[in-house]
C-alpha cells in the first residue's frame, strides 16, 4: 500500500438517533502516513464518526471503510487493522496491565511470545513496568489512558483512531503520545484523532476536519484552511469563525 | 463587601444563609428533585407500578398496626390473663413491655449496619462531596444532608414496620396521649445516633481500606448473608431444630424479656416509652431523658468528629502499610528482568483446551474468569445460587435416600424403577447445582462486560466466537461444580462405577442446553450500563431465562434417565437404556443450546449500540 493510498474512507455518512441528526452526509479520506485532527464543538458528531469508523455504531446511510474493507461488509478485516482509544479510558479494572495486553494480544490472534515482547516494549516505553502486574483498579487517569494506548498498539495496526487521547495526561506523557503518533504516521499508518486542544492539531496534524452539528464543514492543510477563510491565521481562529465562537458582547452581558 | 471584592468589580455582596436548616433543607431538595425527575422520567407503565406499590405499602401498614392492635389487646385482655393463671401460666405482660424495647433496639441496630454501605457511597464514592464542600453551604450542613440521605430510606422501612406495632401496643394497652409523638421523637433521635456512629466507622474503615474495595466486600457479604439468612427456616426445618426438647429457661418469651434489663443502654428508649404510655412520669422521665441525652450527644459528637477528620484530610489519607493489589505475577525458573519476554504460565488443562478452542474465545475464557473471581460483588452474585443448590442438596440428603421401607402392594416393577430412580437423583441434585450456577453466569455472560464492550466490539472477533466464550464461560465452572458434585455423592451413597460415568456424561451433556438457553436470553436483555455488578440482571427476560432453562432440565432428564428406568424396570439391559438416554438428551440438549444461540446471532453485532 502506498504511502498515499487512503486507510480511512467515509463516504455520504449519516447516522441518525431517532430524529436527531448527530452526523450529515460526511465524507473525507486519510491517507497512509497521515496524521488526521478531527474538530469541532462539544455535540458536533465527532465522538459519533469515530464509532462508525471503529464499528461500534451501524451508519444510518452511507459507508465507511478502513484499510480498505467495509467495516459494516467486512468488519473482521477493517477491525484487525485497526486500533482504537476511547475519549473514556473503561478498561477491565480486575486485570493488570499485562493480562489486558495478554487478552487483547488473543483477540487479535497474536503468538504469545509476540505479545510478550510488544506488551514489554509498550509497558517500558509509557513507563508502565513498575505497575505491571497491579490490577488497574489502582491506576491513576493518565495510567489508565496509557494502558488504553498500549491495547491498541500491540497488534501494530495500520490504522490508529483516537478519541482525545491526551486528556488528563501529564505534560511528558502528553508529549511521548504526540511523538509517538507522529512517528507511526512516518512508519505509514494513517492516524485519526479527535481533539479540542487545537494547539496539537494545529502542529501535528497534516490535515484537519472541522465538524459542527453534524457537517462537516471544513478540510484540509493548514495553509487550505487559512486560504479558505476570511485572513485567519491561527487555527483557532479559524476554527471559532467556522463554528461561531462566543461573541464579546455576550461574554459582557454574562460577566457584568 | 472587602476592598478586594469591590475592586473586583462585585456589585452585590454574597449573604450567606444563617439557618443550617435551610441549608440542610436545600440540600435535602436536591435529593428530592432527582427523585422526582425520575419518577417523572420513567416510562407510564413504570409509574403506575411504583404508584400501586405504593398504596400497597400503605395498605400494609395499616394492616399492621390493624393486627397489633387486635393481637395486643387480646394478648392483655383479662379473659386471656385469668385462663393463663388459671393453668399456671406466666403472665405475657413482661413481653408485651418488651416489645417495644426489642423494636427500638433493633432499629438502631438495624441502621448502624445498613447506614454504613449507604454512608460508605455517600461520603466517599458519589463524587459530590467536595462540590459540594466548595460550595458556599457549611460544612455541618453538607454532612448532616448527607447523613440524612443514609438513613431516610432504611428509618422509612423499619417505621414502616416498627411504627404500627408501636402505635398498635399504644392503642391496645390504652397509652397515654405523650406516648405517639415521643415514639416518632425517639426513634428518629436512634436514627441519627446510628448513622452518627456509623459515618465514624465508615471513615475510620477507609482510613484503613479503599472505600471501593470496601464497597465490594460489603456487596459480597450482604448477598451472602441475605441469602443465609433466606435460606434460614429451610435449614432449620431441615435440622428439626423445632423439635427438639427445650428446656424451661430456652424459651423464648423468657430470653426475649431478659433483654429488657435495666442495665442495657439499648433497653432504655422502649422502657421510657412503656413508663410513658403507662404515665409513670419519673421513670418515664429518667429513661427518656438519658435516652434524648445519649443520641443527641452522640449525633452532635459524631458529627463534629466526622466533620473534623474530613476536613483535616484525615479520613480520606491512606494509612501507611496497606498492600496494593497486584495479579499474580508470572513465576518461573530465572528472574525475568523488566522489559524482557515472560514465557507465558499456562495450565495443562489451559493447554489442553487451547489446542480445541480458538485464540480469542480461550483469552474471552481467562479474562472472565479471572474477572469473576476477582470482584467480590460477582462472587456474591454467584454464591448465592450455590448456597440455595447446596441447602437444597443438605435437605435432599437429610433423610438419608434410601427407598422407602416395606412395598405395600407395589409391583417388582415399580419397586425396581423406584430404585432406579433413587439411583439417578444423585444425578439430578448435580444437575441442580450446576444449573443454578449456570443460569446466572450465562445470563450475566455479555453484560458483565458493562462499558468495556467496547473491547470486544472493536476486536476483530466475529458473533460466532462470542457467543461460544460466553457459553463456555458459563458451562465450565458449572461443569466442574456438577462434576465433583457428583463424584463426591457418588462416593458417599456407594454407587457403581458404570452409573457414576452414565451421570458425568449426562452432566456434561444436559447443562449445556441450559447454558446456551441462559446465553441466549442474556444477549436478548443485556444491559452494559450498570455501574454495580449487582445492577446487570436483566430483569424480564432474566425471569424467561430461569423458566425456560428450569423447563428445559426436567424435560432433559426425562430424556436422559426415562430409558434407562424403563428398560431397568421391565428387566431389561440398563446400559442400553443408558445409551439410548444419552443419545436422546445428548441431542435435545446440543439442539437446544444450538437453536437458541442461532436465534440470537444477529443481535450479538449489535450489543451496544442503543
Amino acid at each position: 500500500m502506498s504511502a498515499s493510498s487512503p486507510l480511512i474512507e467515509t463516504s455520504h455518512l449519516v447516522k441518525k438517533f431517532g430524529e436527531k441528526l448527530a452526523v450529515n452526509d460526511v465524507t473525507f479520506t486519510v491517507n497512509a502516513g497521515e496524521v488526521f485532527g478531527f474538530l469541532g464543538p462539544n455535540g458536533a458528531g465527532k465522538t459519533t464518526t469515530i464509532k462508525a469508523i471503529v464499528g461500534l455504531l451501524r451508519p444510518t446511510s452511507g459507508t465507511v471503510s478502513v484499510a480498505g474493507y467495509d467495516v459494516q461488509l467486512q468488519p473482521m478485516q477493517a477491525k484487525a487493522a485497526s486500533g482504537f482509544v476511547p475519549d473514556t479510558p473503561n478498561l477491565y479494572m480486575k486485570l493488570s496491565a499485562r493480562e489486558l495486553l495478554r487478552f487483547v494480544g488473543d483477540l487479535y490472534e497474536l503468538k504469545r511470545e509476540k505479545v510478550e515482547e510488544r506488551s514489554d516494549e509498550l509497558l517500558r516505553l509509557f513507563d508502565l513496568t513498575d505497575a505491571r502486574d497491579d490490577l488497574i483498579d489502582s491506576y491513576s487517569h493518565g495510567m489508565k489512558q496509557k494502558i488504553a494506548l498500549a491495547a491498541a498498539l500491540i497488534h501494530d495496526p495500520k490504522v490508529l483512531v483516537l478519541d482525545e487521547p491526551t486528556v488528563g495526561l501529564d505534560p511528558k506523557s502528553a508529549r511521548l503520545i504526540k511523538d509517538m503518533l507522529r512517528q507511526l504516521a512516518d512508519r505509514g499508518a494513517a492516524v485519526f484523532l479527535s481533539t479540542h486542544i487545537l494547539e496539537i492539531a494545529e502542529r501535528m496534524c497534516d490535515r484537519i476536519g472541522i465538524i459542527d452539528r453534524g457537517n462537516l464543514i471544513a478540510v484540509g492543510t493548514m495553509e487550505q484552511l487559512r486560504a479558505s477563510g476570511a485572513g485567519e491565521r491561527s487555527l483557532e481562529d479559524i476554527f471559532l469563525s467556522l463554528t461561531g465562537g462566543a461573541e464579546e458582547a455576550a461574554i459582557a452581558e454574562v460577566l457584568k | 463587601m472587602t476592598s478586594a471584592a469591590a475592586a473586583a468589580g462585585w456589585k452585590e455582596p454574597f449573604h450567606p444563609e444563617r439557618s443550617l436548616i435551610r441549608h440542610v433543607w436545600k440540600l435535602l431538595r436536591l435529593q428530592l428533585a432527582i427523585t422526582w425527575s425520575t419518577f417523572r422520567a420513567a416510562r407510564l407503565r413504570r409509574k403506575i407500578g411504583t404508584i400501586i406499590v405504593a398504596l400497597l405499602v400503605l395498605i400494609f401498614a395499616g394492616a399492621v398496626f390493624a393486627g397489633s392492635w387486635l393481637l395486643l389487646g387480646l394478648l392483655r385482655s383479662p379473659e386471656l390473663a385469668q385462663i393463663l393463671a388459671e393453668q399456671n401460666q406466666p403472665s405475657l405482660t413482661p413481653f408485651l413491655e418488651t416489645v417495644p424495647v426489642l423494636i427500638l433496639a433493633g432499629s438502631f441496630l438495624g441502621i448502624l449496619l445498613t447506614s454504613f454501605g449507604v454512608l460508605l457511597s455517600a461520603l466517599y464514592l458519589s463524587g459530590d462531596l467536595d462540590f459540594l464542600m466548595a460550595a458556599p453551604v457549611p460544612i455541618r450542613a453538607v454532612f448532616v444532608a448527607k447523613q440524612l440521605q443514609a438513613i431516610l430510606p432504611n428509618f422509612g422501612f423499619i417505621a414502616l414496620f416498627g411504627l404500627p406495632v408501636l402505635f398498635g401496643l399504644g392503642a391496645s394497652g390504652g397509652y397515654n396521649l405523650l406516648y405517639y409523638p415521643m415514639v416518632v421523637i425517639v426513634l428518629a433521635l436512634l436514627a441519627l445516633a446510628a448513622a452518627g456512629a456509623s459515618s465514624l466507622l465508615v471513615m475510620g474503615v477507609a482510613r484503613i481500606f479503599p472505600p471501593r474495595r470496601v464497597a465490594e466486600v460489603i456487596g459480597a457479604v450482604g448477598a451472602i448473608f441475605s441469602i443465609i439468612c433466606s435460606q434460614s427456616g429451610n435449614f432449620i426445618n431441615a435440622m428439626r431444630l423445632d423439635e427438639q426438647n427445650l428446656g424451661p429457661d430456652q424459651i423464648p418469651f423468657a430470653a426475649i424479656t431478659r433483654f429488657n434489663a435495666a442495665w442495657n443502654p439499648l433497653s432504655w428508649p422502649g422502657r421510657g416509652l412503656v413508663e410513658l404510655g403507662e404515665a409513670r412520669i419519673l421513670p418515664a422521665l429518667f429513661f427518656l431523658g438519658i435516652t434524648i441525652a445519649l443520641t443527641g450527644g452522640l449525633f452532635l459528637l459524631s458529627l463534629q468528629v466526622a466533620e473534623r477528620v474530613y476536613y483535616s484530610g484525615w479520613a480520606s489519607m491512606q494509612a501507611g502499610g496497606r498492600k496494593k493489589r497486584t495479579a499474580p505475577k508470572v513465576r518461573h525458573p530465572g528472574a525475568v528482568p523488566a522489559g524482557t519476554a515472560a514465557p507465558v504460565r499456562t495450565g495443562a488443562a489451559a493447554a489442553f483446551f487451547a489446542e480445541f478452542i480458538p485464540q480469542p474465545v480461550m483469552g474471552m475464557i481467562r479474562k472472565d474468569l479471572l474477572t469473576l473471581r476477582r470482584d467480590p460483588r460477582n462472587m456474591g452474585q454467584l454464591i448465592t445460587p450455590l448456597i440455595v443448590g447446596f441447602m437444597y442438596l443438605f435437605i435432599i440428603f437429610r433423610p438419608g435416600g434410601l427407598p422407602l421401607e416395606g412395598r405395600g402392594e407395589a409391583p417388582d416393577w415399580f419397586m425396581q424403577l423406584i430404585e432406579t430412580g433413587m439411583m439417578y437423583s444423585n444425578i439430578g441434585i448435580s444437575l441442580f447445582v450446576g444449573w443454578s450456577l449456570i443460569s446466572r453466569l450465562g445470563m450475566m455472560g455479555f453484560s458483565q462486560e458493562g462499558k468495556n464492550y467496547w473491547m470486544l466490539k472493536t476486536a476483530p472477533v466475529g458473533p460466532v466466537r462470542l457467543l461460544m466464550g460466553k457459553l463456555l464461560v458459563a458451562y465450565l465452572p458449572g461443569l466442574v461444580m456438577s462434576s465433583l458434585l457428583m463424584v463426591i455423592i457418588s462416593l458417599v451413597r456407594g454407587v457403581s462405577i458404570p452409573v457414576l460415568l452414565f451421570g458425568l456424561a449426562v452432566v456434561a451433556l444436559s447443562i449445556v442446553g441450559a447454558a446456551g438457553i441462559n446465553v441466549a436470553f442474556g444477549v436478548v436483555g443485556v444491559n452494559l450500563t450498570w455501574d454495580d455488578p449487582r445492577k446487570m440482571n436483566p430483569g424480564l427476560s432474566g425471569c424467561f431465562s430461569m423458566l425456560l432453562s428450569f423447563l428445559y432440565m426436567g424435560v432433559s432428564v426425562v430424556l436422559f434417565f426415562g430409558p434407562p428406568m424403563l428398560l431397568s424396570a421391565f428387566g431389561l439391559p440398563e446400559l442400553a437404556g443408558q445409551v439410548i438416554g444419552l443419545l436422546l438428551g445428548g441431542a435435545f440438549s446440543l439442539g437446544c443450546a444450538v437453536i437458541s444461540l442461532g436465534l440470537v446471532k444477529n443481535r450479538v453485532p449489535r450489543i451496544g449500540e442503543s
